[in-house]
């Protein structure tokens, strides 16, 4: 899984490993982040994503390796690597009497970025987070409007790199749009995303490139185009009258149903084979669903690569 | 070093209301205390009240007993009662255990994922400390001196000013003291609540420890490593010395733990 790391990457992870007692948290990871990509960071729940994130910020010390951010490492340079950072945790412990105006200064202040209010503002109208409710106290937050807030610390000094943990859980529809439109927004500026999140779909969509954990192990990194071509398409074939012929499949196609009018079936690889067989029979419709990610990575989720 | 200050700024902001109300009450009962010496002065009662007084008490206390039964020992206990110096140190203990508590919150997260340095984060809580109790013991002399000025007999002697400025500088390094223990062991500890207990009951051990050592001999062989040893104001009200020494024991113990803290906290996950 070692590539080849570029000084100034805006993450590069040299065998990080993490041990608490007898377990292994994170082991032996080696990950670079290119500039100006999005990358997905997907694991089940414990596979080690948030460990990781945690000791890119120096929150965590790792047992062994080292994490360079922009070319500073994480531990011994802290604080230049952290001045290029912005961060969303997956839960935000705020004093539940600050109002989210508060929160919003205090965070800015400790940044060495100066905080663009228009920019801030911006963010305020695209999340739905009116002055009105930045006057209103943490206490009185939904789980939506502290996710929103979050996004906004996060976003707000416009880093050049973004470490988001789970930056959509709590968010309705709309406001996943909305976040998504600011994440292609910060793409085309150039602005690095690395993101950990459960939602398959939503890294399908916005992602690069995927680094799945599974019990602290990196076991897949690619980009989103090459996981899909991975996957099986679904190919659901009618027919005009009964069909009792059993298909003859070839390798990498599969057979999910058969009912004498409809068959479903799983293709990897070329349908040539498959259009070759039916080319004989009534066929009175084809429908081929594109190849699904989750397909593969919840393969990867419970079995690790083969 | 702006980021710094911000966050100094605004751990004395969530605070402030804590200390100015308990350096109120604390000022204010200095003044309740000056309006009972008073009393007792007027009725002439300070004999029939030493009496009151158990004799094993009247034993460990000693020839300071004269000392405390006296308007100026009245005035002076506003330094030493059991529930100022309980408070005040609870208060070092809270004050102390701020960053276990952000750890616990996760509010440490969003800290220390902008680029302030971790030492920043003891440097900061022990400013906090120290102008707290700066700031607490200033509100109790103030009390002390309005309640002089304004309601003691004019016709006897008042305590020292140097008396009551030496009991306050002996109580905020003892303040100080248990605010570096509380620390050392908030540094190594996931839950404040825990490093609040923990340091509570060592607080409370070492207050009975050094209360036993006055009456049981064997006690007394030990003694020394409590605090409180090095806080002794009835001395201090019958000869008027404050010895720099114990000064030096409780700013040392107080430094010990801030080391301590530093050292822990630099080296420790930041988990919740």
């Amino acid at each position: 899984m070692k590539s080849s790391i570029a000084a100034q990457s805006p993450i590069s992870i040299y065998g990080i490993t993490k041990r608490y007692g007898s377990l292994t948290a994170v082991s032996n990871l080696h990950l670079e982040v290119n500039e100006g990509e999005i990358l997905g960071f997907l694991g089940l729940n414990g596979a080690g994503k948030t460990t990781s994130i945690r000791i890119l910020l120096d929150l965590l010390r790792p047992t062994g390796g080292r994490a360079l951010i922009f070319g500073h490492d994480c531990q011994a340079e802290g604080l230049q690597a952290r001045s290029l950072t912005g961060y969303l945790p997956g839960e935000m412990g705020i004093y539940s009497d600050l109002t989210g105006r508060e929160v919003l200064d205090f965070l800015a202040g400790l940044n060495r970025q100066t905080v663009n209010k228009q920019y801030r503002q911006e963010l305020q109208e695209r999340l739905e987070l009116p002055d009105r409710d930045l006057r209103r106290k943490w206490r009185e937050y939904s789980t939506g409007m502290k996710r929103k807030l979050g996004l906004i610390q996060a976003f707000q000094a416009d880093p050049p790199l973004l470490i988001l943990d789970e930056p959509t859980e709590g968010l309705d529809p709309l406001m996943q749009e909305s976040f998504y439109g600011i994440l292609a927004d910060v793409q085309r500026r150039g602005r690095t995303v690395f993101m950990s999140s459960h939602v398959l779909s939503e890294v399908e969509r916005v992602c690069d490139r995927i680094a799945l954990l599974r019990k602290g192990e990196l076991v897949l990194l690619s980009t989103v185009e090459d996981i899909r071509k991975l996957a099986a398409r679904r190919v659901r074939v009618f027919f005009t009258e009964d069909v009792s012929l059993k298909p003859v499949l070839t390798p990498g196609h599969e057979v999910v149903e058969i009912t004498p009018r409809v068959w479903s079936l799983r293709v990897e690889g070329l349908l040539g084979p498959l259009m070759n067989m039916l080319a004989a029979l009534p066929v009175k419709d084809l429908e081929i669903e594109e190849p699904r990610l989750e397909d593969v990575l919840i393969k990867y989720y419970r079995e690790g690569p083969q | 070093m702006k980021g710094s200050l911000i966050l100094l700024f605004h751990s004395l902001k969530r605070v402030r209301a804590l200390v100015i109300s308990m350096g109120l009450l604390l000022g204010v009962f200095q003044v309740f205390l000056i309006i009972v010496a008073r009393s007792v002065q007027r009725s002439g009662t300070f004999e029939q009240m030493s009496a009151l007084i158990p004799p094993f008490m009247r034993e460990m206390l000693g020839s300071s007993l004269i000392s405390l039964m006296s308007f100026n020992g009245i005035v002076c206990l506003g330094y030493f009662h059991l529930a100022v110096m309980g408070s005040l140190i609870s208060l070092s203990i809270g004050l102390a255990t701020i960053p276990t508590s952000e750890i616990e919150t996760g509010f440490m997260d969003l800290i220390l994922s902008r680029p302030l340095a971790r030492h920043w984060v003891i440097t900061r809580s022990i400013i906090v400390l120290t102008i707290c109790t700066v700031a607490l013991l200033a509100m109790m002399m103030t009390g002390t001196w309005a309640g002089l000025n304004a309601l003691a007999p004019k016709d006897i002697a008042w305590p020292a000013p140097y008396l009551i400025l030496s009991l306050a500088i002996n109580l905020g390094l003892l303040m100080m003291c248990w605010g570096g223990i509380a620390m050392a062991i908030g540094s190594v500890s996931r839950r404040r609540s825990v490093a609040g207990a923990l340091t509570g009951l060592l607080a409370l051990s070492m207050f009975l420890l050094d209360y036993v050592a006055g009456a049981w001999q064997p006690a007394e062989s030990v003694a020394w490593l409590s605090p409180f040893r090095y806080y002794n104001p009835l001395e201090l009200l019958m000869d008027n010395t404050l010895q720099t020494s114990k000064l030096l024991v409780l700013a040392a113990v107080a430094v010990a733990g801030f080391g301590l803290a530093y050292i822990f906290f630099s080296r420790r996950d930041i988990s919740h």
